[in-house]
């Protein structure tokens, strides 16, 4: 290990990368919504707005100002905050203020941390069902190679990849709560409410985002597996008598523990925004739903709000799988 | 047919106020209770009442709220001037008194209206109900940080075109006076026979001043109605709304508010919401939407199960599917053209792709097809159920094109089966039989809106549809065939840029008479006048269909708005 | 350490998406003979890659399969269908039959045998331009990082580091609605979808180019005075042969999932041009009134994502002929005697 110097620097390097990558993404965001159609101001305002409507909604929400006006209006509000009237008092939105949005007035921010621990609920749950599903499928085909069970699971997480999540959620939910009555179709309930009924409500999500997961991390995990057990040492295992179960269990399957790990932080980032799918289908209020609704009637500062949020959590993870990646493997930081 | 809330919100505000009615005389109260309860068929106080829906209530200020005839979840909580008839079918669509004591009272010209407020009146916190608190609300929807509504206020109230709302100019609207706390006498600048339609919308809701928050105050409006809200969750995403003590049933004859609270649920996939409320299980047996239909698919389900079919509220509200013509627009501006189209249209195969004859009816009539439109049946160019290829290739011929026409058709690419895709193909492909050729011009649903409606950039043939802000004619074709409101510099209706003298006369006409039967006849015959100028075809009028839970009873469906009213809903 | 660090995760990421490529282990060109030997040797990719050539003929032949079966994907029959009750086909099992080979498609009644394998064109169309394209920038991209100076590699690192936190659905919904309507619709979408999501390959062929960079044979040429291009050409490309080759069989599936979701949320290929993310879409809600709706565009769909995959694995065996062999050694009590063949029925994950 190069020791404390290396891994502050590296933490460093990566916040300063992470910093300009949101900005340059809030820029992009911002230009691309720019000139997406739509008038702002008659959406905002109502369908049947007059003219004179229209321009006072446009100053109300300063659309009459140039792009680059609005956009240091955003940046000033990230860096120092923002006061804004509701009609009858002045309110505080304190720094980081992403905005307010167009559409209900409310502070993106705020938006944000309502709707990010139910994506963030559904992508962490899911994140320990394909775990389960993939590494399990992995290890399963890696000790039945070539067997019938192998290919039962590598045709079953396929076909989970294969299909879309709304064909795959839909069915599933027709099955198990409509037809099977197993479970109640899912709404979503608050963990800090009552952590029972937030997970049963979510098996079925963490599910359907899973299965599309899953057959990336059984095919790693086999592959992986497969690697060690061709490796030396192994042999020598089997040489000395050790059980396949052993090696199977304890050896090899720590081989695919690495791979697994970094693989699984750069799929939980992208996950966040990803799942906009699932949150619609199972009506999750999450990220991504409100995400594309914004973008469908064009509120930019939730959009812009958005997806830096998301765009925060990609990096974030990648970074964490580098690091996570190198604690696990030590022959990575031999290297 | 699915897009997953993706309409904008207040088009959908507007799009779901215009819902699901009661036509059928199959779904009256009597049959459907007699299912439910098995027997005991009075509806009972208490429960609590589930509504799945669709599109959250973002909107909950009742001065952003567009709805026809005071919504259905806000007309719990918000009670207004007037309001609709709460009744089955066609008396659904009268409207009846509701704060006021009766639906107003105008003078000679129909220019001023006078309200009294009923005795008792009071808000959730038991302070009294006044005038000026009408008033007061009426002001601030014309604020811009609370737009959103109808534009008749605006339109209507005299010197009202320029007023920024009571933030911005405290000394108010001078066009409502309040003489004292009981009455409220509104100012028009011309006449409006109509004008008791226009106070059944959540705009004539009270909202004290004091308890004013702007913009805020959507997350808790006080309450005038039997509810009031306890929780209001992620942006009205999910609400919750109990008894409002302070109500009485004395003062309210429409509402009759059977459970104790109600449990609104939304963001929900509508193809989820129908398989819950089939399934009916736990709290979904007492569940109703106020949002989705039936779609083709699950209708094809619900037919062929008895159980099901009978738990289905069948509806009609005042709407119409259309095709429209830009007649500046080369070759549309040969009414030869117009006419040929209007013959070549299959409207079986449109019907088909709007989900099939349970959930569409063809139309002939630009006027939904209900008397209280003034509804005269008319079909100026009988095309049949399949359309009549020969006419039209003979008027083409006429026109100078007789070797057939390549047109663009320009519609929405969003799919919610009015403007959609698949209507524009089953019309391309009914108008090939003619020998006219169709391109499709899809745009994103905003582009769509902003186009359509820009006299600069108005394709010539595009689908189009028009809802009622209330069950008359007035409010339909006004907008569409009203000479003087070509907007050129804003949002314009009149997309067949009708400037005709005898029917801008005639609606000035109809909107003096303040006997609205009266008004309805001469409403369907100067639609059937528009109608002969060929500037629409109109396509279809949908039919509503909602499944409800297994234990809801006292179904009402009126022709106002076409759906289950929550108001009148039991689930014991 | 951060640049091990990164290098070691990026090589995580090919693993997963190449599984058993050991970037260190792939030799120069190998020769295309050997490289044929080699795939004919293994039967499952075989059959993959007959399933694949099959599909691909029927995609370019569905005109000719329609005229065969009398039908076309855009004509409309509604006497097939059932209007009172939602456009149901009318018929057993959706209106199979001699005139309708896989029977109508709901609310239209038009020929699903004609949608499903003109959908196959555009579905299949859509998918493979776009990894063209995802694969040209990111090579391209991850090349010129990995060669280029330090100023270079940090600049096209936090480029690509842009695109992959993007979030695709997002901004293809926003950029699907700038471009002018007449542009032709399965074009774009597979632009947009090749011209947003590259960022993933691009790391991979960065980080698999560093270490072949490290590589003696490589270090070499560059000692011997050798071009930028003529060691990305002669050096550098046979090696990101495998993993590139790999990660684009698996591209191709998910670019047809996506172009399904894109349908799903309103953006897609537009009607009446058939796809099968849009049938699939159009579908779901069927699932219980007409299944056969969904099960065949869902069906084409797993096929398809199945023969590529094996495919894309048997290609990565033939290439990398050292992963192959490792994974040959027997490790299974009774498989042993069966060493030779084992390695091929690996390639069926």
């Amino acid at each position: 290990m190069s020791g404390f110097g290396g891994f502050g620097g590296f933490v460093l390097r990566r916040g300063i990368g992470t910093i300009l990558t949101l900005f340059a993404i809030s820029v992009i965001v911002y230009v691309v919504f720019y000139v997406t159609p739509g008038d702002v101001a008659q959406i905002t305002c109502g369908p049947r707005c007059s003219p004179a409507q229209v321009h006072q909604v446009a100053q109300q929400l300063r659309l009459d100002e140039p792009l680059y006006v609005r956009y240091w209006h955003f940046v000033e509000g990230l860096v120092a905050g923002q006061d804004y009237s509701t009609g009858t008092s002045v309110e505080h939105c304190p720094a980081p203020c992403l905005g307010l949005s167009y559409q209900s007035d409310q502070q993106v921010t705020r938006l944000i941390l309502t709707k990010l621990p139910v994506s963030l609920s559904l992508v962490l749950g899911a994140m320990v069902v394909w775990l389960i599903l993939g590494v399990g499928t992995g290890v399963l085909s890696a000790w039945r190679r070539g067997r019938l069970t192998e290919r039962v699971l590598t045709a079953v997480t396929l076909a989970g990849t294969a299909t879309p999540v709304f064909v795959i959620g839909l069915i599933l939910m027709i099955v198990v709560c409509g037809e099977l009555e197993l479970l109640p179709f899912p709404q979503y309930v608050n963990l800090t409410d009552d952590p029972e009924q937030w997970a049963w409500n979510l098996l079925l999500p963490w599910l359907s985002l899973a299965l599309i997961e899953a057959a990336s991390f059984a095919r790693l995990t086999r592959s992986s597996m497969l690697e060690t057990l061709a490796e030396d040492h192994i042999r020598t295992f089997r040489a000395y008598g050790v059980g396949e179960r052993s090696i199977i269990g304890r050896h090899a399957l720590r081989g695919a523990f690495a791979p697994v790990i970094a693989l699984n932080a750069n799929n939980f980032g992208s996950a966040v925004g990803g799942a906009v799918l699932t949150e619609t289908l199972f009506g999750l209020p999450g990220i991504g739903q409100e995400l594309v609704h914004a973008v469908n009637v064009v509120d930019l500062p939730v959009v812009v709000g958005m997806v830096l949020v998301i765009g925060f959590f990609v990096v974030l993870a990648n970074a964490v799988a580098d690091v996570l990646y190198a604690v696990a493997d030590r022959r990575v930081v031999l290297a | 047919m699915r897009q997953p809330s993706l309409t904008a919100r207040r088009v959908a505000a507007v799009s779901v106020s215009l819902v699901v009615a009661a036509g059928a005389a199959a779904c009256g109260p009597e049959d459907n209770d007699a299912k439910a309860s098995g027997g005991d068929s009075a509806p009972h106080q208490g429960g609590t009442l589930t509504i799945l829906n669709r599109n959250p209530q973002q909107d909950f200020d009742p001065a952003r709220l567009y709805t026809s005839g005071g919504g259905k979840v806000p007309t719990l909580v918000f009670r207004t001037l007037t309001t609709r008839n709460r009744e089955n079918g066609a008396p659904g669509t009268e409207v009846v008194p509701d704060l006021a004591t009766d639906t107003g009272r105008p003078n000679k010209d129909a220019t001023e209206w006078t309200y009294t407020l009923k005795e008792g009146l009071k808000y959730e916190d038991g302070t009294a109900i006044t005038s000026a608190d009408i008033k007061y609300g009426i002001e601030r929807s014309f604020a811009p940080e609370l737009s959103g509504g109808a534009p008749y206020l605006r339109d209507w109230l005299v010197g009202a075109a320029d007023y920024q709302g009571p933030y911005k100019d405290s000394k108010g609207l001078a066009a409502i006076e309040t003489p004292d706390s009981r009455t409220i006498v509104f100012h028009l600048n011309k006449p409006e026979g109509e004008f008791p339609y226009l106070a059944t919308q959540t705009q004539f809701a009270p909202v004290p001043k004091a308890k004013d928050t702007g913009t805020k105050y959507e997350e808790h409006p006080v309450s005038s109605g039997p509810y009031k809200v306890v929780k209001n969750e992620n942006d009205g995403e999910r609400l919750t709304l109990e008894r409002n003590t302070y109500w009485s049933a004395k003062t309210d004859a429409e509402r009759k508010a059977y459970p104790d609270k109600i449990d609104v649920r939304s963001g929900l996939d509508s193809s989820v919401i129908n398989q819950r409320l089939s399934a009916s299980q736990g709290a979904d047996a007492t569940a109703i939407t106020t949002d989705t239909n039936l779609g083709p698919a699950e209708l094809a389900k619900v037919s062929g199960d008895k159980e099901l079919a009978a738990r289905v509220g069948t509806g009609h509200f005042g709407y119409t599917d259309y095709i429209a013509f830009n007649p500046n627009v080369k070759p549309f501006d040969d009414i030869r053209v117009r006419q040929a189209i209007s013959y070549a249209v299959d409207r079986s195969s449109v019907v088909n792709a709007a989900g099939g004859s349970s959930l569409a009816e063809a139309a002939t009539t630009y006027l939904p097809n209900q008397k209280s439109f003034g509804y005269e049946p008319y079909d100026l160019f009988p095309a049949g159920s399949t359309g009549n290829a020969a006419k039209a290739r003979e008027l083409l011929k006429q026109a100078g094109h007789p070797n057939g026409l390549t047109i663009t058709l320009t519609h929405s690419n969003s799919q919610d089966f009015e403007t959609s895709p698949e209507i524009a193909t089953a019309i391309q492909d009914a108008l090939k039989k003619a020998g006219i050729t169709v391109k499709l011009q899809g745009l994103e649903d905003n582009d769509y809106s902003d186009t359509i409606h820009d006299v600069k950039t108005e394709p010539g043939f595009f689908l189009a549809h028009w809802g009622a802000d209330w069950p008359s004619g007035g409010p339909f074709l006004a907008p569409i065939f009203d000479g003087r409101q070509i907007v050129k510099d804003g949002a314009n209706f009149n997309t067949g840029f009708l400037n005709d003298k005898s029917v801008n006369a005639e609606i000035d006409a109809i909107n003096k008479l303040t006997d609205l039967d009266a008004a309805a006849k001469r409403w369907g015959a100067l639609d059937k006048k528009i109608g002969a100028q060929a500037l629409t075809v109109p396509l279809f009028h949908p039919v509503y269909k909602r499944l409800y839970g297994e234990d809801i009873r006292n179904i009402v469906i009126s022709d106002w708005d076409g759906v289950l009213d929550p108001s009148q809903v039991a689930v014991k | 350490m951060s640049e091990a660090v990164t290098k070691a995760a990026a090589e995580a990421v090919i693993a997963a998406q190449a599984p058993g490529t050991d970037p260190a282990s792939v030799p120069g060109a190998s020769g295309a003979r050997q490289f044929w030997r080699r795939l004919r040797a293994q039967r499952a990719a075989l059959v993959a890659a007959v399933v694949v050539a099959l599909l691909v003929l029927v995609a370019l032949a569905a005109p000719l399969l329609t005229a065969l079966e009398g039908q076309d994907p855009t004509t409309y029959h509604p006497s097939l269908i059932d209007s009172a009750r939602g456009g149901v086909p009318v018929g057993p099992l959706g209106g199979i039959g001699g005139d309708h080979w896989l029977g109508v498609e709901p609310q239209t009644g038009r020929d699903l045998f004609a949608r499903l394998v003109h959908g196959a064109r555009v579905s299949l169309g859509v998918a493979l331009a776009a990894t063209i394209i995802q694969i040209a920038i990111g090579v391209t991209l991850g090349i010129a990082a990995a060669l280029g100076s330090r100023w270079v590699d940090q600049l096209l690192s936090r480029i690509t580091d842009i695109f992959v936190a993007l979030p695709l659905m997002i901004m293809s919904l926003a950029l699907l609605a700038i471009v002018p309507a007449g542009f032709p619709r399965p074009v774009l979408v597979t632009l947009v979808i090749g011209l947003l999501s590259w960022g993933n390959i691009a790391k991979v062929v960065r980080a698999q180019t560093l270490t072949l960079k490290g590589l003696d044979h490589v270090s070499a040429a560059r000692l011997s005075g050798w071009g930028t291009w003529r060691i990305a050409r002669r050096e550098l490309l046979p090696g990101l042969a495998a993993p590139v080759i790999t990660y684009a069989a698996l591209l191709v599936p998910q670019n047809i999932t996506v172009e399904a979701a894109l349908s799903f949320l309103g953006v897609g290929v537009k009607p009446p041009t058939p796809s099968w993310g849009q049938m699939l879409t159009a579908a779901d809600v069927w699932y219980q009134a007409a299944p056969q709706y969904l099960l065949l565009p869902a069906g084409a769909l797993f096929v398809t994502v199945l023969a590529l995959t094996v495919l894309g694995d048997g290609v990565r065996t033939a290439l990398d002929p050292r992963a192959a062999s490792r994974l040959r050694v027997g490790t299974g009590r009774r498989r042993e005697h069966r060493a030779d063949t084992a390695g091929e029925k690996e390639t069926s994950s």
